[in-house]
């Protein structure tokens, strides 16, 4: 009975059993499946073995994936918040004391009052009240500038989930009833330039716009520079000089490849990745190295015959294509279980800091990583052979 | 119980003549241990750190999550090296098998190896950090000082995760070698 369900299955619904047999004996005699399979018998000789290399890689890639997470998810909150300063502006004016970001606040506030700044006939330049607002619901950064309306607050969605309100609800800010809108996904709560001053003080910086016809130049933290006096640089890592006049941040000049902002959410990343964290991770990744080294030499020293049958007949290239796809499948497998213990440990230890956005960005990252481990990894033990005569390698008892 | 004990000597007189194989191992898992109990020992400089970085909590608990999983991380090399030195003593292990040893003294004698490594690996480890801690709080380049209790948990946590590890992690390569037919072990053995 099964035999004539077969027959059948062959003769009539698959249509074509010859094309598709001769296709599926060239997949199996492909020399990558080969190889492939090769690596998998290797694998199911010791197990063990490979079930500890690949668990300590993963252990490796979680610890790197964790503090990559982390990095990546300060380096989005870096870009977000400087965006949401800059608003479009190519220049951004900060005091003399600096700016920093308020991690409590989720947002930049500026830590003196906005330099002294007279800008050209038609450039535009805006100016924003900066600080903490204790507000019951706790501690909000507030932006006053002249571009929200009297009697009108807009609130970003966090500050908005923060304070329980919603579009057309009424805030109740420095004495002031202000109606509210919410726009942008930030912390944000953007109110009347007067009104801020009130309640936060006036620390706070500008954002400076250049005129329609100056607008492509790359070159216009120099020409306002020229124009005020005060400094101007492109790169975000440089500071304020104490005591001066304030300092300009260009956002679209700088011959880089990269914008004001990715430089920006750099510092905010590299914070992390220079820790005491960064550091221990990457010890991490070298231990897990060091594992697949490890079990790599104990597989030669356990195969030398093996590797003194295929010298002899000539295959050297090819115990290298080995290592190289056995090492692949150590690689891949422990990557995949890498980030997915990561993304778990993440979810359970840092879940305010993680998003699934930074711990995909954090993957990539490490994957970036793992062909140099991989082929490293093949090419010692390979190079550990080829020192060797075929009849050395079969001579060996072991 | 007397066929344990005598598995256990076994095991310590074949650790000592296999004792350069443990270097690597040793050193895998010193490395993790010392940086577990420089963590925990630095506690309040690392909080300083996670501080400036906002989340605080958040980020010391992933600090202190890392650090022993780098440990274990460590601790593997160990069970790497197990597996080699089963397959090394395979004809070894027939041998025993073949002469009616039972299984439980012949695991034991094969885990002895792997504690002693994990075990030496973390003390070493957590000695020098101690002795790195001590001269950073001497020189005063760790600005937040040293805590000793911080440092007693961490070579106490140290020691305990990589012996447990070790032995979790060695049990099924040692086990299954302890169970093959003997008559294997004698013809297919290294």
């Amino acid at each position: 009975m099964a035999v004539t369900t077969v027959q059948e299955t062959r003769g009539g619904a698959l249509g074509h059993p010859v094309q598709i047999e001769a296709a599926a004996r060239s997949l199996r005699n492909s020399t990558s499946v080969r190889l492939l399979r090769f690596a998998l018998a290797n694998v199911r000789r010791r197990p063990e073995r490979f079930a500890l290399a690949v668990f300590g890689i993963a252990l490796a890639i979680l610890s790197v994936t964790v503090v990559r997470t982390i990095s990546s998810s300060f380096a989005i909150t870096g870009s977000d918040s400087v965006t949401r300063v800059l608003d479009g502006a190519s220049l951004w004016a900060v005091p003399a004391a600096g700016v920093h970001y308020d991690s409590d606040a989720g947002a930049i506030v500026a830590d003196g009052p906005a330099p002294d700044l007279t800008v050209p006939d038609g450039w535009t330049a805006a100016r924003t009240v900066t600080g903490v607002w204790s507000s019951d619901a706790g501690d909000l950064p507030v932006y006053g500038s002249d571009a929200i309306a009297d009697g009108t607050a807009v609130l970003g969605a966090q500050a908005a989930a923060t304070l329980g309100l919603a579009g057309g609800d009424t805030l109740a800010f420095g004495g002031a009833d202000l109606a509210v809108t919410v726009g942008g996904d930030d912390a944000v709560v953007a109110v009347p330039e007067a009104l801020a001053v009130d309640v936060v003080g006036d620390d706070g910086w500008w954002t400076v716009t250049e005129p329609a016809d100056q607008a492509g130049r790359n070159d216009l933290g120099a020409l306002l520079s020229a124009e005020t006096g005060l400094p101007s640089t492109t790169n975000p890592a440089v500071q304020p000089e104490a005591g001066g006049g304030g300092l300009i941040y260009d956002a679209v000049g700088g011959g880089g490849s990269t914008t004001f902002e990715q430089e920006f959410s750099a510092l905010f990343s590299g914070q992390v990745t220079s820790s005491a964290f960064g550091l221990i991770s990457v010890i991490g990744l070298v231990l897990g190295f060091v594992i697949a080294i490890s079990s790599f030499l104990a597989a030669v020293q356990e195969r030398r015959r093996e590797f003194g049958i295929m010298a002899s007949i000539g295959l050297a290239d090819e115990v290298l294509y080995f290592f190289l796809v056995e090492s692949a499948l150590v690689f891949v497998s422990a990557y995949l279980l890498g980030i997915t213990f990561a993304g778990i440990a993440v979810w359970l230890v840092v879940p305010q800091i993680a998003t699934p956005v930074a711990w995909l960005a954090a993957a990539g990252t490490v994957a970036a990583y793992l062909p140099a481990m991989a082929i490293v990894g093949a090419l010692v033990p390979v190079h550990r052979l080829l020192q060797q005569r075929p009849v050395q390698l079969l001579g060996d008892s072991a | 119980m007397n066929q344990l004990r005598l598995g256990l000597a076994y095991g310590l007189l074949s650790t000592r003549r296999r004792a350069g194989a443990l270097a690597l191992p040793i050193l895998t898992t010193a490395t993790g241990a010392f940086l577990l109990v420089l963590v925990l020992g630095m506690a309040s400089g690392i909080s300083a750190q996670a501080a400036a970085l906002g989340h605080a909590d958040a980020i010391e608990r992933a600090v202190v999550l890392i650090a022993v999983t780098v440990l274990l991380v460590g601790v593997v090399e160990v069970a790497v090296s197990t597996t080699r030195t089963v397959v090394h003593r395979t004809r070894e292990l027939g041998v025993l098998s073949a002469t009616g040893v039972p299984r439980p003294p012949v695991v034991a004698a094969l885990l002895v190896e792997p504690v002693i490594a994990s075990v030496l690996g973390a003390v070493l480890g957590a000695v020098a950090a101690v002795g790195t801690a001590a001269v950073l709080a001497a020189t005063g380049a760790a600005a937040s000082g040293v805590s000793a209790a911080g440092t007693a948990v961490g070579v106490l946590v140290a020691v305990l995760v990589s012996a447990v590890a070790a032995v979790a992690t060695s049990i099924l390569p040692t086990w299954r070698a302890a169970s093959r037919p003997p008559i294997r072990s004698l013809s297919s053995g290294a």
